[in-house]
């Protein structure tokens, strides 16, 4: 497999990996502590994992337009 | 003087192995600044769809509580976090194919596409189960849109996400009918970039929903 392509293969996989971890973080906060606080900041770090990785926001500001 | 309109069509997979001339160069360019609004639109969609799911969410926390306690229905923890799961793996497998494709992995793209497809459609018929009870024959439900704050808020809420899950996978079917046909390429691929990030965004808005519903609270309400 050509290096690029395994590359960005690993990048999508270690990112869902830490959403997955998150989520289960997430599920066993509020299973024992139930801290809305700590589980909006677990949300709004998925969030940036998401927008930033997936959604690959910073591309609104690239000038080239392709990839 | 003629102005260049920029347009996206989505090129097909082997028509880009001409020569470069000065025409095809504007043509490139064209794609490039038509691409780049259109994203610029897309994303301004997602902010005016924020509003939307934010206003939800407030309604949430504004209607659930009792005293300055904020409470929760009862509802199935391991069906929630079974739902969102899949979800996540959706969204995965969603980037994958985009990624695939950009790197000229028709095999994984297309297949990508299907698999994120039955994940969204997994993840739809769980909400429509085992949250609204659709089916009282597999799960009996106990919340009503109509019945009290708790199932009216929880209805509005995942009925507005499922809505968006419905014309995800309808826009999932139409660039897979299009891959299919051999459009998009390396090159040329607004469509699935869109389609994958609208996906996403799916999954961004339960990212919030599911600890509002699920997890956030006392519950009062069984």
């Amino acid at each position: 497999m050509n290096t690029k392509r395994a590359a960005a293969y690993r990048l999508s996989t270690t990112i869902a990996l830490v959403l997955a971890v998150l989520t289960g973080i997430e599920y066993f906060v509020a299973l024992y502590s139930a801290s809305a606080v700590i589980m909006f900041l677990i949300g709004l770090a998925k969030a940036y994992f998401v927008v930033n990785y997936f959604m690959h926001i910073a591309r609104l500001w690239r000038t080239e337009g392709g990839h | 003087m003629a102005v260049a309109t920029p347009t996206l069509d989505h090129g097909h997979a082997t028509e880009h192995h001409h020569h470069q001339t000065g025409h095809d160069h504007g043509h490139a360019d064209n794609y490039a600044i038509a691409w780049r609004n259109n994203r610029l639109g897309l994303w301004l969609f997602f902010l005016s769809e924020i509003f939307l799911f934010g206003g939800l969410l407030a309604t949430r926390f504004y209607l659930w509580q009792e005293n300055g306690v904020i409470t929760r229905p009862e509802v199935d923890q391991l069906v929630g976090l079974i739902v969102t799961v899949v979800l996540l793996i959706s969204s995965y497998t969603m980037n994958l194919s985009e990624t695939a494709l950009e790197h000229g992995d028709r095999r994984t793209f297309m297949g990508g596409l299907v698999i994120t497809a039955i994940l969204g459609l997994i993840f739809l018929f769980g909400v429509m189960i085992f949250e609204w009870g659709l089916f009282p024959a597999i799960y009996e439900g106990h919340l009503t849109p109509w019945g009290d704050v708790y199932g009216a808020v929880v209805f509005a809420m995942t009925g507005m996400h499922a809505l968006h899950v419905i014309s995800g996978l309808a826009f999932i079917a139409i660039v897979w009918n299009l891959g299919r046909q051999g459009h998009f390429s390396p090159e040329r691929h607004w469509g699935v970039e869109a389609c994958a990030i609208y996906w996403h965004f799916v999954d961004l808005v339960w990212i919030f929903f599911y600890p509002a519903l699920y997890l956030i609270g006392e519950v009062v309400h069984h």
